[in-house]
């Protein structure tokens, strides 16, 4: 395992959100606190229901919590993303987050490279020949540069999701959010989907969070957090009795 | 290729309807107008067809607020005087144009419309499909030449009994054609035989128009502008191009034509719009995940309603492609049932602007669609 910075860059801190009202109330997240490192993976696991989902979208500035703050650095200064205006966070999402979800949401009409070019052209990154060649260079190093004029309907599912990683690698973020990633997809296709992940995370420096079920991902993170009842605690990554 | 065009073109089977209501849309309006436009050309036709060359130079002068060439009313032949002798100007020559009471070989009567002319070849006024036989044979007095269309209407076709024009008995020595009639039919003829079948109903020394020819456009309209400020009580002058237009317009208006062809065609666009806005909605649903990937992105929404308007674009201009052909396909069926659509280009340029004005509010109305999209939605 690589060294890990001791500054966190993305921190939640006493994060609670409830969803409904009244005797539907429930809480999703109690008072749950992370912090995430540059260059380092992370796995949160829970049983179905647990708030997974909520506290990654609220750490990825998408959901507001109830109360509490999400830190994150932004151009080597701490920001409160809540406390950001729309637009401000919009920018700010724009600067610093990728995203992954278990459908891998490709435009049909588009080929693989124009999915990545869609996000340098229209986020302002990089236009024409400029945001081509940084489209073949991050599709090459996914080992997709042989496809990168086929269309959704022409790959695979683990093809697929390999494009939607370029997608949100693409702009070179700080913070990438993965909602079961690799459930869509058969154990061979999941292991070199988080290969690229972990290397994503490794050799720019990001940091990485992965949402899932499955325990075999262990392997290919740095940590891992269990949460439940919207309750979170980190837990050792070598199950005990190894 | 823009990302809203590839989509369009890889999701055809989506917007074809789309395209369709455009097309559709487009082929109303443009039909319509053109018809209505070559209908309405019948009642310029006396103006149109007199030395249609010089139709910018030649000048006409007829009674006080005649609106449409068809309603003048007679003039004092004196007032020859106010135009001849001006500079640049060649003599003018009389016009007589007046409703007549044609009675058909078999009885019954019918309403026409007397055109008096000189027949020389230096006159201006006579319909240029008078050829020189035609014009020999109406220097008889009592001839008559009508157009093709209107035999049968006048029962000319049949063999017994002879046609009169207000009573008088008239000779038919021969027919044009193209030159359709709306409620009464053309009857050309020598001035001479028009003032001997008028009788009292015009007064001897008058007429109904002076025609003269100027030595060039400018000098046309030189010459209108200082008889209109030096006679406007009695008096009305116009270049044929504009009187033309006057007379067409003032039917279009009177009838109130245009009025119903404004709403056959506010119908067309409505269902236009309706059409291509649920395409439009259904495309940007059928998009909403991937749209909402970039919006969690943090891609501006401004961006991706761009994208839905562009496609609004296209669609208005994939949809007017297929009109056009069509329109001129129609037009040439129409023509051979012998209706005249005038697809001028203000026509289709005018159809072209309403069309991509409506493509353009469906899109407007789709982007609500776009609104709603939210990246949360993507969480499971
Ligand atoms: N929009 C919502 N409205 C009401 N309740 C919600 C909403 N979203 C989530 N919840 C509830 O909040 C709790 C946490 O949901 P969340 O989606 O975060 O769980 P999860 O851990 O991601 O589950 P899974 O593993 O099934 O994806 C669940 O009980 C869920 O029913
Ligand atoms: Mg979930």
């Amino acid at each position: 395992m690589p060294a890990i910075s001791t500054t966190p860059t993305l921190r939640g801190v006493h994060l609670t959100r409830t969803y409904g009202d009244g005797a539907k109330r429930r809480a999703a997240l109690q008072d749950v606190s992370i912090s995430l490192y540059p260059g380092q993976i992370a796995l949160l696991m829970g049983p179905s229901g647990s708030g997974k989902s909520t506290l990654l979208a609220v750490l990825s500035g998408l959901l507001e919590p109830d109360s509490g703050q999400v830190l994150a650095d932004d151009g080597g200064e701490m920001h409160d993303v809540w406390a950001m205006t729309p637009k401000q966070r919009e920018a700010y999402r724009l600067r610093t987050t990728g995203f992954i979800f278990q459908g891998f949401n490709l435009f049909p009409a588009l080929t693989a490279r124009q999915q990545l070019e869609i996000v340098l052209n229209w986020g302002g990154y990089a236009a024409g020949g400029e945001g081509r060649r940084q489209a073949d260079e991050m599709l090459d190093r996914l080992g997709m540069l042989p496809n990168r004029s086929k269309k959704p309907s022409q790959l695979s599912g683990g093809e697929k999701q390999r494009v939607a990683i370029g997608r949100a690698l693409v702009k070179n973020p700080s913070f990438v959010f993965a909602d079961e990633p690799t459930s869509a997809l058969d154990w061979e296709n999941g292991q070199k989907v988080m290969e690229l992940l972990r290397d994503g995370a490794h050799d720019r420096g990001a940091s990485i969070l992965v949402v899932s079920h499955d325990h075999r991902l262990l392997p290919y993170v740095d940590v891992y957090y269990h949460l439940e009842d919207g309750h979170l605690e980190e837990r050792p990554l070598t199950p005990p009795g190894h | 290729m823009s990302y809203a065009l590839q989509t369009l073109w890889h999701e055809r089977q989506r917007y074809v309807s789309g395209v369709f209501a455009v097309t559709f849309s487009a082929m109303l309006i443009a039909l319509q107008c053109g018809l209505l436009l070559g209908l309405f050309k019948i009642t310029s036709i006396p103006i149109d067809h007199a030395t249609p060359a010089l139709r910018d130079r030649i000048i006409w002068v007829g009674s006080t607020g005649a609106p449409s060439v068809d309603l003048g009313k007679p003039i004092p032949a004196a007032f020859l005087t106010r135009l001849a002798g001006r500079p640049g100007i060649a003599p003018p020559e009389m016009y007589i144009a007046n409703f007549a009471n044609f009675t058909k070989p078999v009885g019954g009567t019918e309403l026409c419309f007397l055109l008096g002319t000189r027949l020389d070849d230096e006159a201006l006024a006579p319909a240029d499909v008078l050829t020189p036989e035609l014009r020999a044979a109406l220097s008889e007095p009592f001839t008559i030449v009508v157009d093709q269309s209107d035999v049968g209407r006048l029962k000319l076709d049949s063999s017994e009994g002879k046609p009169k024009i207000n009573g008088k008995e008239v000779r038919v020595v021969g027919v044009v054609a193209g030159l359709k009639s709306l409620a009464a039919p053309w009857v050309f003829c020598s001035t001479h035989t028009a003032r001997q079948l008028m009788g009292p109903m015009l007064p001897p020394d008058h007429t109904t128009y002076f025609l003269a020819r100027a030595d060039s456009p400018e000098r046309a309209r030189q010459v209108v502008t200082e008889l209109r400020d030096a006679y406007p009580d009695d008096m009305a002058a116009y270049v044929a191009e504009d009187f033309s237009y006057r007379s067409r317009e003032y039917w279009l208006t009177r009838t109130k034509a245009g009025v119903a062809i404004g709403y056959a065609a506010l119908l067309g666009l409505i269902v236009g719009a309706v059409i291509t806005y649920q395409t439009l909605k259904s495309a940007t649903e059928a998009s909403a995940k991937e749209f909402a990937i970039l919006l969690a992105l943090g891609i501006p929404r401004w961006r991706i309603s761009v994208m839905v308007l562009q496609q609004s674009f296209w669609v208005a201009v994939i949809g007017m492609g297929c009109a056009y052909p069509l329109c001129l396909g129609l037009r040439e069926l129409a023509r051979l049932g012998g209706a005249d659509v005038d697809l001028r280009w203000e026509v289709l340029a005018g159809t072209a602007a309403v069309t991509t004005f409506m493509c353009a509010g469906a899109g407007l109305w789709a982007l609500r669609g776009v609104r709603q999209i939210e990246p949360m939605s993507l969480l499971r």
